[in-house]
């Protein structure tokens, strides 16, 4: 505890987020209980659990959303470094490799597709408001560069066509795609996306499914995701870690999570209600 | 002393080289257009009172209109990118006025002068900029309609800066220690700053730092996530909107050569507003054309038609900001956009009743 500062921190080989006895309260309530999981680079992971279970809190935890919490999270950031998030600002989070998105999609309404993508990539441009205000040579090279990079992932998501349309008014499909879209900018190592199958129809879920595979292989990046679409974690997830009332119940493959006599009981007993 | 003079240099450089890539791009951009357009426009007013087609006081009232254009370009970057309220601004536009007069009379030039006012409102602007990331909402409102509060104060009561009750007078500018500007300079010149502010406004919201700022205003967190950070923007945007009011208020000065007290109040603030309202959002021609509805109808038009009856531009204004606001959010720019929009549909109708046409053949 006395030599906080310069604390070496280790991971396994292969891993690349270690949750170490994480623990959250919200005045009484304890939202998160003693939980730990680690997440293996180039994985997609689970996070799953019925209403309420703390999901979201962990979540928030990882991102530094909330700061007063227990518990360590190792993370191998964009550098190769072995660091504890707890000692990253929130708004540096992402400079680490790590991104997220957010349960209620949070786009830019009043920008384009285009623009809104350019907000992942906020901590990659190197131009200050100077060269903003004169428009300056290398600025709008950076701007031109960035643009660029977009429309590829757009691409990539075949969401091309709409870069220069509104966010507003679209579907509720596609913003949920631009919202994955602009993860993609800020070259993530990890990127976490809370319930990005929700309000989905079956034709999209099965689009998503592809993508997150698809995202996992061409960005080389592992996926941490919460999800209430059984179908959808089983089919795309390689580890599952299932939580009730903030505590670990299970961590293993889809197929040993289904069977996991404490997993069936926590989601049973919901559907009892 | 070398490095500052090559530290110039390289402004100048910068500044020449950012002004020759903006004069290529005119034919590509119509923004750059627009802009040229409304500098040429002005100007033609002015000409057209030269030749006595036009009052010599429309000239006056377009002054003001420019002055006003840049002060609320100001807010608008505050109220419409940052989502950000400040009811300050008169104070910063008195305090504009007042600075320049008082550096002055202490024997700047007048780019000394404006460049002092400025630099001293970039720290005060800094100081409610902190200040703002302690509070929010209304309580920040309240706040900073406490700053102009203390400004329309120390207009009153602080009499070697501003002779009190008395005003102060001051000249038409000298740029550069020898070029003496005459009134049809002075409004020249004006003209000339407002389309640069917009040239820099156009160019900052178009930029990562513009994005942050709406990041910012839509919402907090998502905005941190994309690692923008709050407590810098907040800043930036006061001290931007600050500058563009002192800016302002220099230009009072320069072109009316009289500055008084009672003019920097909160109702001149809460018509600032209602111009960035009214105009449209974000929308740099919409804060010309607020600033023009706001304050340039009344004068124009109304105050002749109804010379008897006395606050009928407020009540013209107050009536437009429900209207707006209920009726048209984004301001009365987008007006041009619907009418385009109506244009085009009536053009597809028109399209399809010719090629409905040309099946019965
Ligand atoms: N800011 C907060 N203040 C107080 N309590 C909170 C707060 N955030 C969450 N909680 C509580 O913590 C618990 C876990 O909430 P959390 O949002 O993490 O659940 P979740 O697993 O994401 O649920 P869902 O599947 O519905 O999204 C809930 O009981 C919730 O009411
Ligand atoms: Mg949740």
């Amino acid at each position: 505890m006395s030599d906080n500062t310069n604390k070496s921190y280790v991971l396994k080989p292969g891993t690349l987020l270690d949750i170490q006895n994480l623990s959250m309260r919200f005045g009484g309530l304890t939202a998160v209980n003693n939980l730990s999981f680690d997440i293996k680079e180039n994985e997609i992971f689970g996070l799953i659990g019925p209403n309420g279970a703390g999901k979201t809190t962990v979540f928030n935890c990882i991102t530094q959303f909330y700061k007063d919490k227990d518990g360590i999270i190792i993370f191998n950031n964009k550098k190769n470094e072995i660091i504890n998030l707890n000692d990253i600002h929130v708004e540096k989070i992402i400079k680490e490799g790590l991104v997220r998105t957010f349960q209620n999609v949070e786009l830019i309404k009043d920008l384009s597709v285009i623009d809104n993508l350019l907000i992942g990539a906020h901590t990659l441009f190197k131009s200050d408001f100077i060269g903003h205000i004169f428009r300056s040579k290398r600025a709008s090279e950076e701007e031109t560069f960035y643009k660029a990079k977009a429309l590829e992932i757009l691409k990539f998501m075949k969401i091309d066509y709409l870069k220069d349309q509104y966010v507003a008014g679209q579907p509720y499909g596609i913003l949920k795609k631009i919202g994955i879209a602009r993860t993609l900018m800020s070259n993530p190592k990890l990127i976490i996306l809370d319930e990005p199958a929700a309000g989905l129809n079956e034709t999209e879920t099965t689009e998503l499914s592809k993508l997150m595979i698809q995202i996992k292989e061409n960005y080389k990046c592992s996926i941490l995701l919460v999800e209430h679409d059984m179908g959808f974690v089983m089919g795309v997830c390689d580890r599952i870690c299932a939580i009730n009332f903030g505590k670990f119940l299970a961590l293993g493959t889809p197929d040993y999570i289904k069977r996991h006599p404490d997993v069936q009981e926590a989601y049973l007993g919901r559907d009892d209600e | 002393m070398k490095k500052v003079l090559s530290y110039f240099n390289k402004i100048t450089i910068y500044i020449k080289d950012s002004f020759r890539r903006m004069v290529s791009a005119v034919k590509t951009d119509a923004m750059y257009r627009r802009f040229v357009y409304l500098f040429v426009g002005l100007n033609v007013i002015l000409l057209l009172s030269e030749l006595d087609i036009m009052n010599y006081s429309t000239v006056s009232l377009y002054a003001y209109i420019i002055i006003f254009t840049i002060v609320a370009l100001g807010l608008n970057i505050l109220l419409g990118f940052s989502g950000l309220m400040s009811l300050g601004t008169a104070g910063f536009v008195g305090f504009g006025a007042y600075g320049v007069v008082y550096f002055e009379t202490l024997g700047f030039p007048y780019e000394i002068s404006s460049l002092i006012t400025i630099v001293i409102a970039t720290f005060i602007g800094l100081a409610v900029g902190l200040f703002s990331l302690k509070v929010e909402g209304v309580y920040l409102a309240i706040s900073t309609l406490a700053v102009g509060e203390i400004f329309s104060q120390i207009f009153k009561r602080v009499t070697w800066f501003t002779n009190a009750y008395g005003g102060v007078h001051y000249k038409y500018p000298t740029l550069l220690g020898f070029i003496e500007l005459d009134r049809n300079m002075t409004y020249i010149f004006l003209s000339f700053v407002m389309v640069v502010m917009m040239v820099v406004m156009y160019h900052l919201t178009k930029s990562k730092t513009g994005r942050a700022l709406l990041a910012m205003s839509r919402s907090n967190s998502s905005a941190q996530a994309m690692g923008v950070s709050i407590s810098k923007y907040r800043l930036f945007s006061f001290v931007v909107a600050i500058l563009y009011a002192t800016i302002g208020g220099i230009l009072y000065a320069s072109f009316y050569r009289y500055v008084q007290p009672l003019d920097w109040n909160l109702m001149l603030t809460l018509l600032i507003l209602a111009m960035v309202v009214v105009g449209g959002m974000k929308s740099i021609f919409g804060t010309f054309l607020g600033v023009f509805i706001i304050y340039g109808i009344p004068k124009l038009y109304l105050e002749d038609l109804f010379s008897s009856v006395s606050g009928v531009a407020y009540l013209f204004s107050g009536i437009l900001i429900i209207v707006v606001v209920m009726f048209y959010p984004y301001g009365m720019i987008h007006v041009t956009h619907d009418i385009k929009k109506l244009y085009n549909k009536y053009k597809i109708h028109k399209q399809n009743k010719l090629k409905a046409g040309d099946g019965d053949e």
